[in-house]
């Protein structure tokens, strides 16, 4: 059977949610690998959300926010892009391909931007393999 | 102090994957040693009395009152000595930040079994092994057999082996805290719930840390401790030195601090933020003074080792607990 | 601690859901999850039986949680909790899975989209087990009212709220009343003075006595939230810091520059002028050439702009109706000339339009249809010998001929687009805008003029493209909305916000300036930081920025969130 990658996504309630919406409303096909978390504003996502994901075996992560300037709350996009960063830093480090994880701007008016990425990164997610960082984890000695 | 009618506590220290930091802080206790064996029995103490483990697996079940075992489990012997101490104890205390969180060994979990033995037995510019020996296990010479613990790839905290009753922190743990741990035990004071760290306090070490704070958190730029002109004074964040006193038990008394050294996190986290590398990213990530991408990549390069810097002593009781071995791709 | 009993109902919505999810075996899945008392599948959850099934079951089974599985919670999570409220349970012990809109409209695959339906049920009863009551805090509504923009919208709602005795501040970027409706000379359909209505208005707004007005002055700086906002307004030099309950936003729009239109010739030939700027001539009281000659020859180009990919995809829907009105004036003050309608559809369907258009075409005008996804009409200089200055080359897609259109005056109906200012008020205010960059409502269809952020709202042309009689009738509702809350007296504020345990706080203060709004202070004498949860507007980012854990962000607490992404990844189905 072929592969369906998890991949677990953070959405921001104002713009990237209803971005997904949208795409809904508008009946656009995507792949169905995402697993969608709702939170407030994107600055609501920390480290442990995205490493749990992994330690719960998902194959990627989904980080998605308003677009610069044009946050719910001012700034919490551009303070969940200077985590991610220091997270791609780190999640490098610990041997996870940093295509695992990706972060991405869509506001409440692209719905098709948001099928195409769920599309992109799924095939991204793909290309790499199952991700083994759960089954690592489990084993311990 | 001692109560000739009471009988006397019976107690055990074990050096397990560490670097004997946390027995030297034991004999810390200096002339208060005289009370301690006022009221407890020394029955294993590798590094100070000669007891074999033989002896300890003759003991029986719970016939220790007070185990205090320090170091990670790196291998056989630490794991077998852990799982007997277990059984033979009544309470076990993971005493310093090896046993209690994977600890400086911890860092090994950056590599594995195989790279290291490479590393140690046969790279390292000092070495000279023509014939490629690395340890093994079992090894038959004219005398017989010989065993050597098996070395372990991954570095385990001591919970990640058997239960731990209580979590004595600090790298070593400070030998005040010690002694008041010490002697709740001794005077059976009503103890904390199983699974509590003891001796540290509640909050991160900014409560108590002397240093001048103020919110003024943003950093333009990342540090090392020997790039400023420190004033002694202020919060090392607010000089852009990542510390990680926020996200770090209070207790230790700023001993680094006092050092004029950031904090780097060996008393462990808060109850309610188990991953303290994660939350100490968080905090730090948000506070980075820039919108552009560009600009905060350069900001967050000055952290040559994000793993070493936030995750000190806490990698094994990480969410990611250890480097992955990314599979080679099949063509 | 009470013993969790969830109760998990999974919609159909009809055959919106139940065609491309089998919601039997969700709901079957969902029974065997820890907690779970009840799962049913029902055809119609947010109906009244359908929430009455949810509501008895809460009542006779004891329930303290609640899932439904249906469409996106931005459109039905009030109304759940407003169900659950109903049975006695606090509206926050209960979470949504979107299996709608994030799932059956977006996945043909049945057995993947049941698999995905059940992780996402999977992970919100993983999640609302650790979800705790809220309660709802309310808050005196100031009386006052904000209004920016004074074109018909603003001013229609400023007066109508000013008439019943509370203060308005309506706040005109511009130096005087009016907007757009000054530039229009009369209306459609019936040809009336525009200045007839609108005089009025300005007269009355200008000179009432509750209502402040500020010329000039624009809207730089919001605090506060719904009942309390607290405003900066620059006008020049000067600043001035209002209070007040409640914002209408009636900023309008701009008519397009048809410059880039490079076919159109506008600046580049003579008498090509915009739509607009014919208004004003009509508003002069004659139609005459840059020769002051009168036009022999008038073609009205259509589309301007508009339903162009590459500048406004949308139908800026006043144009046309607008354009036949032209045709009618044209006809009146030069009954000899000439007309053409060069549109690409024609589309007058405001109340009385479809009869002007009727009416318009037995007057002589002349209706020549171009394809506007092909080569649009060109304007070019006229030779020598031709009789008008001007001749727009075309392909006419009735006859399927390429025709030219002589022409003296050429009006260029052009599109109207949203405000240059309307991204920096979007920020100030905190809502979203569309990706033409007009305001969103709340809701497309059931509530128009409000806006995601409580207290704000939209009316006029700054939502979309309208004519006056829709932009008066926003106003006069968003005017009822306002007044209605002044009258209450109180709102319920946030109850999503953060919150401070001081006795885990170390006070290092990393959250002070993480704070957008200000809401959090550091208390010295304590030592901690404390959370204005009347200022905070629950983003949450103090609460992944605090490095202890001491501060919560309610109903998305840590471990609510890791609660439910341990439950999207349990896998409970064999694949």
């Amino acid at each position: 059977m072929e592969f369906e990658p998890k991949i677990v996504a953070f959405l921001c309630n104002w713009c990237s949610y209803t971005g997904a919406d949208l795409a809904g409303t508008s009946r656009m096909k995507y792949s169905p690998s995402l697993r969608i978390i709702r939170v407030m504003c994107s600055g609501r996502i920390c480290p442990t959300f995205i490493f749990k994901a992994f330690q719960e075996g998902a194959d990627g992560v989904l980080v998605c926010g308003c677009h610069p300037g044009d946050c719910h709350y001012n700034e919490g996009n551009y303070k969940c892009l200077r985590r991610f960063k220091l997270i791609e830093k780190y999640i490098r480090q610990m041997g996870i391909e940093p295509d695992r994880i990706r972060l991405a701007w869509i506001s409440a008016s692209e719905g098709k931007l948001f099928a195409e990425l769920a599309n992109e990164m799924t095939q991204t997610i793909k290309n790499l393999g199952p991700s083994t960082i759960k089954a690592q984890l489990e084993q311990m000695v | 102090m001692a109560n000739q009618d009471k009988p006397k506590l019976k107690m055990a220290i074990y050096w397990g994957a560490g670097c004997g930091g946390c027995c030297v802080s034991v004999l810390d206790v200096h002339e208060k040693l005289f009370d301690v064996v006022a009221v407890a029995d020394l029955v294993f103490w590798p590094i100070a009395l000669d007891i074999k483990y033989k002896d300890v697996e003759a003991m029986a079940d719970g016939f220790i009152d007070l185990t205090l075992f320090n170091g990670a489990v790196r291998n056989s012997e630490n794991e077998h000595m852990a799982r007997l101490l277990r059984q033979k104890s009544k309470i076990l205390v993971a005493y310093g930040s090896c046993a209690h969180l994977g600890g400086i060994p911890g860092l090994a979990n950056l590599t594995n079994k195989n790279e290291l033995f490479n590393r140690i037995y046969l790279e390292t510019e000092s070495t000279l092994n023509p014939d490629g020996i690395i340890p093994k296990t079992h090894f038959n010479v004219t005398e017989g057999e010989l065993e050597l613990p098996e070395f372990f790839n991954d570095v385990r905290a001591l919970n990640q082996v058997v239960d731990v009753d209580y979590y004595l922190p600090g790298c070593p743990p400070r030998t005040e805290r010690l002694i008041e741990v010490f002697m709740a035990i001794v005077n059976k004071a009503e103890l904390p719930p199983n699974g509590s760290v003891v001796g540290a306090w509640e909050k991160t070490l900014c409560d108590e840390c002397k240093r001048k704070k103020t919110d003024n958190k943003v950093i333009r730029k990342f540090y090392r401790p020997w790039e400023i002109h420190d004033d002694g004074e202020t919060c090392f964040l607010e000089q852009g030195v990542i510390c990680m006193g926020p996200a770090t038990r209070g207790g230790c008394g700023y001993r680094c601090i006092e050092g004029n050294a950031p904090c780097q996190g060996c008393y462990g986290p808060p109850a309610d933020a188990p991953d303290p590398g994660a939350k100490m990213m968080s905090a730090i990530g948000t506070i980075i003074d820039s919108n552009l991408e560009i600009e905060i990549e350069e900001i967050v390069d000055a952290i040559v080792d994000p793993v070493g810097t936030f995750y000190r002593f806490s990698l094994p009781k990480a969410i990611l607990r250890k480097k992955m071995s990314v599979p080679k791709p099949v063509n | 601690m009470e013993e969790i009993r969830i109760g998990v109902y999974i919609c159909w919505c009809g055959t919106n859901i139940a065609k491309n999810v089998d919601v039997e075996r969700v709901a079957a899945e969902a029974g065997k999850l820890q907690g779970v008392v009840v799962a049913r599948d029902y055809k119609y959850m947010c109906s009244d039986p359908g929430q009455d099934l949810m509501v008895k079951d809460i009542q006779e089974m004891n329930l303290n949680r609640i899932v439904v599985a249906a469409c996106s919670p931005r459109i039905h999570e009030i109304t759940f909790r407003k169900a659950l409220e109903k049975a006695g349970l606090n509206p926050y012990l209960f979470q949504m899975a979107n299996i709608r809109e994030q799932v059956s409209w977006v996945h043909d695959d049945r057995e993947k989209a049941t698999q995905k339906a059940i992780d996402l049920v999977t992970g919100a009863v993983k999640r609302v087990r650790w979800q705790e009551a809220l309660n709802k805090r309310s808050v005196k509504v100031n009386p006052a009212t904000l209004v920016i923009g004074g074109g018909i919208a603003g001013l229609t709602a400023a007066r109508e709220i000013a008439r019943t005795g509370r203060i308005v501040f309506l706040v005109e970027k511009e130096k005087s009343l009016g907007g757009m409706m000054k530039k229009i000379n009369r209306t459609f359909p019936n040809l009336d003075e525009a200045s007839k209505y609108l005089n009025p208005i300005i007269e009355e707004v200008s000179s009432h006595p509750h209502i402040q007005v500020y010329l000039n002055s624009q809207l730089v700086k919001l605090s506060g939230y719904v009942g309390n906002f607290i405003g900066t307004v620059n006008h020049k030099e000067t600043q001035s810091e209002l209070e007040f309950g409640n914002i209408i936003v009636a900023t309008g729009l701009k008519p397009f520059k048809p410059t880039p239109l490079s076919n159109y010739a506008y600046k580049r030939l003579p008498n090509i002028i915009t739509s607009v700027e014919f208004e004003e001539m009509l508003s002069k009281g004659y139609i005459r050439l840059d020769s002051r000659q009168e036009p022999k020859h008038v073609a009205i180009i259509h589309c301007v702009g508009s339903r162009n990919p590459d500048f406004l995809p949308y139908c800026s829907r006043t144009c046309c109706q607008t354009a036949l009105k032209f045709a009618n004036q044209i006809k009146d003050l030069l009954p000899k000339a000439h007309v053409y309608q060069i549109y690409a559809d024609m589309r007058s369907m405001s109340k009385g339009c479809e009869e002007m258009y009727s009416k318009t075409a037995k007057r002589g005008v002349m209706f020549l249809m171009y394809d506007q996804k092909g080569k649009l009409p060109y304007i070019r200089e006229a030779g020598k010998n031709e009789k008008t200055r001007l001749v727009i080359e075309m392909k006419e897609l009735l006859s399927g001929e390429q025709v030219e259109v002589t022409a003296d005056l050429v009006i260029l109906m052009v599109g109207m687009e949203a405000q240059e200012t309307s991204k920096q008020l979007s920020q100030v205010l905190g809502i979203s805008r569309c990706s033409n960059n007009f305001y969103i409502e709340k809701h497309p269809k059931l509530d128009p003029v409000a806006t995601t952020t409580d207290g704000v709202f939209i009316v006029g042309s700054c939502q979309a493209p309208k004519e006056i009689s829709d932009s008066a009738s926003q106003a006069k509702a968003a005017a009822a909305r306002v007044l209605a809350m002044i009258n209450k007296d109180w709102v319920e504020v946030e109850v999503i916000t953060s919150s401070v345990r001081e006795e885990i706080c170390c006070g290092c203060q990393i959250c002070v300036h993480v704070c957008p709004y200000g809401a959090i202070e550091f208390l010295k004498e304590k030592k901690v930081s404390c959370v204005n949860e009347v200022i905070c507007k629950g983003c949450g980012t103090c609460a992944s920025a605090c490095p202890t854990g001491a501060i919560g962000s309610r109903h998305f607490t840590e471990k609510q969130i890791l609660a439910q992404i341990e439950g999207v990844m349990l896998q409970l189905l064999e694949v």
